[in-house]
Parts: C-alpha cells; structure tokens; sequence
C-alpha cells in the first residue's frame, strides 16, 4: 500500500470519527465528548446513556457498518466485473435484498431472520440477472439494463408484502423501499458488526488475487491464478456484504456505486483500493445520517432518501465525463 | 408463426379489452355476481350496489383511457427512437410529470383537478431533455446510456418526491398512491380534466403513423423519400410526452405499459405503424384494466397499486428484449 494511499486512509477515518462526534453530539439531546468520556467509565447520566445505546448509538454504529460493507461490496463487484457502473445498487442486487427483508420480517416473522431473506433475496436477483443477460457478467451494457428491470420487479414484491402485511402504513413502507436509520438498536449494530468481522478477513485473503484480475484476466491466469474462481468468489462475498448492508439498512441506494469511484479518484491509480473503498462508503453514510438528523430541511427523512438523490446526481456527473471521455 | 391479418388481431383484442372491462366492474373488493349486475343494468337494485357500480364504472374508463394512452406512448417512442426499450417510464417521462405535480401540489396549492396536466406536461418534457442530454453522448447509437440516464433522473426525481410526501405528509395524504400509480378514487372529473390533452396526442399519433413507416427504413431513405425527418420526429415525441404526461397526470407514474405492449403488438401484425396504433391502444386498454383487477384481488381485503402489478408484468419484457440480444454496447 503506497504512502499515498495511507495517509488518504488516515485523514478518511478521522473525518468519520468527526462526523460521528459531531452527529452525538448536535442539537438538543446531545452527548458532547465529555459524556462520552464519562460513558466509557461508565458513570454518564441517565439522559447520556438512552441516547447513547437507544436512540443516536445504534443509528451511528448501523450507519458506519452499512457504509463499511456497501463500500467493499462496490469496490468488489466493480472490479470483477470491470465495469464501473456494475455496482449492487445499479444491477437489482439491492432491490432483491430489501424484497428478502420485507419477505422475511413481514409474511415469516420469527421464521427467517432478516440476514438470511437479504442474502436469498440478493442471491435471487443476482442470479435472475445473470440468467437474463444470456452472456452471464461479460456484457456491462445487458447487466445494467437487466439489472434495471430485476430492480423494478423487486420493488414490487416489496410493495406487494408491506401492503399485504401491514395494511397501510407509508412511512414503514419508505423504509423497506429506499432504506432508513431511523429507530435502530444495538441488536442490529451487533449482526453488521458480525458479518464485517466474518467477511472482511475473506476479502482480504481474496485481495491479492483481485489485483492480479485488475490486470485482465488472461494476465491473471498467466501469473497463476483462476480468474474464474477469483471473480465467482468476489460476487459471492459482495453479494453477502450487501445483503449484510440492507438487511440492517434497507436497501440504500448509491453508496456501493460512488464509493469506490470517490476511492479511486482521491488515490488517482487504478485498482480494487478495498480498505479506503469502504472507508469512503462508512464517511457518507455518517454524513447522510448527520444531516437527516440535523439538517433542518432534510429532518427525519429516510437516510436513504438522501443517498439516492446525492448519489444519482453524482452518476449523472459520471455519466456525462465518462461518455465525453469515450467519445474522444 | 404466420401472423394473423391486422383486422383479425383487432378483432381479438377487441374481445380481450371487452372481457377486461366487464371484470373490472364485476370484481373488486367486494363482489358482485352477474345476476346483481343485470339487475343494476336493467335499472332494478338496491341503492349501495349502484354506488358500487358506478364507482367502477369510472374507475374503468380511466384504466382504459389511461392504458391506451401509455401504450401509444410507448409504440410512438420505439418507432421514433428505433429503440426497442423506448418507453415513457424508462425515459424519465413519468418521473418527470410526477415531479412536477408533486411541486405544484407543495408550493402552489395545487390539488388535482384540470390544471395537473398542465403542470405535467413541461415536467415530462424537461425531464427527457435531461435525459436525452445525459444519454446521448454525439456519435453514439447505443441505448444502454440513454436507459441508464432514464434511471439516474426517475432515481433524484423519487427521493425527491418521497422526501416531499414524507416531509409533508398534510399535503399529500391523499396522493399517496397517486405516487406509485394508482386507479383508486379514479373519477370522471378526472379523466375530464386530461381528457384534452390525451385526444391531441391520439390525433398526432395517428398522423405521424404513416411516416414512422418511412422513418423504419432509416433517417437517410426517408430524408430521400421526401419526409421531413426533423418535423416527423418533433411531433412524435410531441405527441408521445402529451399521451404520457396526461395518463401520468391522471394516476400517476406507471411503468413498463408503454414497454410490454407495444412488443406484444409487433408479435400480432408486425411492423406497420398505421395498424400498430389501433392495436396498442386496445391492448394497453385492456392489458391495464386486466392489471387492475388483479391489483384489486391479489391483495384483499387490502388493495394494491396497479403500478405494482404493471411493473412485475411489464419488467420480464425488459429481460425477454435483452435476452433476444436487441441491446448492444
């Protein structure tokens, strides 16, 4: 890892650490740096500690283990499928875990945990995409298109759940649908947290393999490596990371595709960049969050609400560089 | 398969459309048996039952009128375009009007009625200028940016709508499922109030018809046929933003109507634009009322949007098109 990239690294986690300071400890109800200090021996008031480990604490924590894992899960999928708009988000994969979650919550409470209907949600619309294509991952053009309409189906059958199931309620339907942080727990924060620990050491023994695939994939065989099992092992774990994401999340929108773009960008050489991918990922879910929080406007709405009206402007930017740039 | 004649295929889904329409008066939430439903035509019924009725009876004009119109919508955009994945809600056009409504409603004082369309339309078209300027780098024939651009703006235009609705939930109570396309709570009023500028947009499509024939055969034989290329391609997409804006306007954005007809009318008669029209326009009547039947019952005693049915039925086809290998890089 170059000097570069570290010091990038650094100056990104101190930017999280600030903006998570700043989001506990804003407005009414905050929990300023002493409290925190107090809580970490464990004498805060009573006031700090609900915020702490009900409403703010879990949000936070939810929040930045969300951004980790979409991160990595763009950084992964755009680089095995060499296409830098083949993001979970964009192809459907999203859209098929918050359908699993709402399957799983709503119509089998208590039958199927939340993780589980993501990640068979997420496997299912990976695979309808792949199967739809007819030429699996190789052409960019047909996985976003596919994509598209797997997305489209999957938003429907969430629709079809939530108004089966709960009747008639918009506000939980905007969280199964765009992805929220609002009334989280430490329960949640605890199965993001376990999933990051499980699957990030897979994704770091995978890396140096992926940096190979970087170069192409006949150069990757001729160093010795399976091309084909490097990339079916990197979309099997993106897909869990990001099933992991929406499962605690909601399926929000965006951050898989512009982090590891910002990544790359900010190092200015090509490759996965996994670590500060989903550092890049956890920063804009904690500013997302910051300001749904805390900016007057924007109080209170879905944090996914947000990512996708940010984040869809940034492709939009993307968009219109990239097809200058091919065009010259 | 050897297609059937252009005046057959009529015929049928003529039938189609007539059998659509009958269920949707007979079913819905609460059922009503054929003997109650002569009775109530012969003039011999309970007083509730005829509410019922009548209700539908608007709600099914709608659907129809509505249907019809998305669907000429979609076949104009594909003639135009030549692009298979033409479609209102693809391109941003529905998003766009939406928009549009959903900032009228909050910041004017709108609430339905005559004037949505008219806020609709410049929406709807403002909304696929964006995206024809994002989606069409020069040179360029390849579709994959334009439908990628459709799905960056129809992304901002529903965070902003959902961030509207959620923030000012007094305003939009009742727009709700107007949001996700809905035909509850249709009336005559409002199929009044578009009901202009779906006829405009009907008569120009039967106009350009003709000269989407031509334009098939590329810009450069039309060009030496004596079409006036840029003209016939203004008024198309003219008249397919005026069909889209005001179904949009009716009952909201409905996606992949516009899609999945106008490929099931090139299987029935082929390529002739001047018998795809009728033909779009019966069946995209009758594929959205058979929809919202199903929206009605699939769900019950809750009610589903027809929007949500529309899409899980309209997005296969947007998979079958890719799978036939009608999308290049």
């Amino acid at each position: 890892m170059s000097a570069r990239s570290l010091t990038l690294g650094a100056l990104l986690l101190a930017a999280i650490i600030a903006g998570s300071l700043a989001t506990l400890a804003w407005g009414e109800l905050g929990v300023g740096v002493p409290d925190l200090l107090a809580a970490a021996r464990g004498e805060a008031s009573t006031t700090a500690t609900f915020v702490l480990e009900r409403l703010r604490g879990p949000r936070l924590l939810v929040g930045i283990g969300a951004g980790l894992a979409f991160g990595l899960a763009g950084a992964l999928f755009q680089t095995v499928t060499r296409n830098p708009l083949g993001s979970p988000d964009v192809i459907g994969l999203g859209a098929g875990a918050g359908a699993g979650v709402a399957l799983a919550t709503l119509l089998l409470p208590g039958l199927v945990p939340a993780p589980v209907g993501a990640m068979v949600g997420a496997g299912v619309a990976i695979g309808l995409v792949h199967l739809s294509t007819g030429l699996g991952f190789a052409s960019p053009a047909r996985v976003i298109i596919t994509g598209i309409g797997v997305a489209a189906m999957a938003t429907a059958v969430t629709q079809y759940v939530v108004a089966v199931a709960l009747r008639d309620s918009s506000t939980q339907l905007a969280g199964y649908l765009v992805g929220t942080l609002n009334s989280r727990s430490l329960g949640q924060a605890a199965v993001i947290g376990g999933c990051l620990l499980v699957l990030a050491p897979a994704v770091a023994l995978l890396s140096h393999d992926l940096r190979m695939m970087d170069l192409g994939d006949q150069l990757a065989e001729a160093l010795g490596g399976s091309a084909i099992r490097t990339r079916t092992w990197a979309i099997v774990l993106s897909v869990l990371l990001a099933a992991a994401g929406v499962a605690v999340a909601g399926p929000i929108a965006f951050v898989a595709l512009s982090a590891p773009h910002i990544a790359r960008r900010m190092v200015g050489a090509p490759g996965p960049h996994l670590v500060l991918s989903a550092l890049v990922g956890a920063l804009i879910m904690v500013l997302a969050d910051f300001a749904v929080q805390h900016v007057g406007p924007l109080e209170n709405l879905p944090v996914g609400v947000i990512t996708a009206a940010f984040g869809g402007v940034y492709l939009g930017y993307l968009l219109v560089t990239a097809w200058k740039k091919a065009d010259a | 398969m050897r297609r059937l004649p252009p005046w057959a295929a009529l015929v049928i889904v003529s039938a189609v459309l007539l059998l659509a329409c009958l269920a949707s008066i007979a079913l819905g939430s609460r059922e009503i048996d054929l003997a109650g439903l002569w009775q109530v035509v012969r003039g011999r019924e309970d007083e509730h039952l005829r509410q019922v009725i009548a209700a539908r009876e608007a709600r099914t004009a709608l659907g129809a009128v509505v249907g019809a119109a998305l669907a000429a919508s979609g076949m104009l955009i594909q003639g135009v375009t030549r692009n298979p994945l033409g479609e209102p809600g693809l391109l941003g056009v529905t998003s766009g009007a939406s928009a549009a409504v959903v900032t009228a409603t909050a910041f004017l004082g709108f609430s339905g009625g005559a004037a949505t369309v008219w806020v609709a339309l410049p929406g709807a078209l403002l909304a696929v200028l964006v995206v024809y300027l994002l989606g069409r780098p020069a040179g360029s024939h390849s579709v994959v940016p334009l439908i990628l651009a459709g799905a960056v703006i129809s992304a901002v235009l529903y965070a902003y709508i959902q961030a509207m609705i959620l923030t000012r939930p007094d305003v939009f109570d009742s727009f709700r499922h107007w949001v996700v396309g809905s035909l509850a709570g249709a009336s005559y009023a409002t199929l009044g109030a578009v009901a202009p500028a779906l006829v405009l947009g009907v008569v120009l499509a039967a106009v350009v018809a003709p000269g989407l024939n031509t334009l098939a055969l590329g810009d450069d034989v039309a060009t030496a046929l004596g079409t006036p290329v840029a003209l016939l391609r203004a008024t198309t997409i003219l008249a397919a933003t005026l069909l889209a804006a005001g179904a949009t306007a009716a009952v909201g954005p409905l996606a992949f109507v516009g899609l999945a007809v106008p490929h099931l009318v090139r299987a029935l008669v082929g390529g002739d634009h001047r018998w795809q029209l009728p033909i779009a326009l019966v069946l995209g009547a009758a594929l959205l009322l058979g929809s919202d039947v199903l929206a009605r019952v699939i769900a019950r005693p809750q009610e589903l949007m027809v929007g949500v049915i529309t899409a899980f039925l309209g997005a296969p086809f947007l998979l079958w098109a890719v799978r036939r290998g009608k999308v290049t890089a």
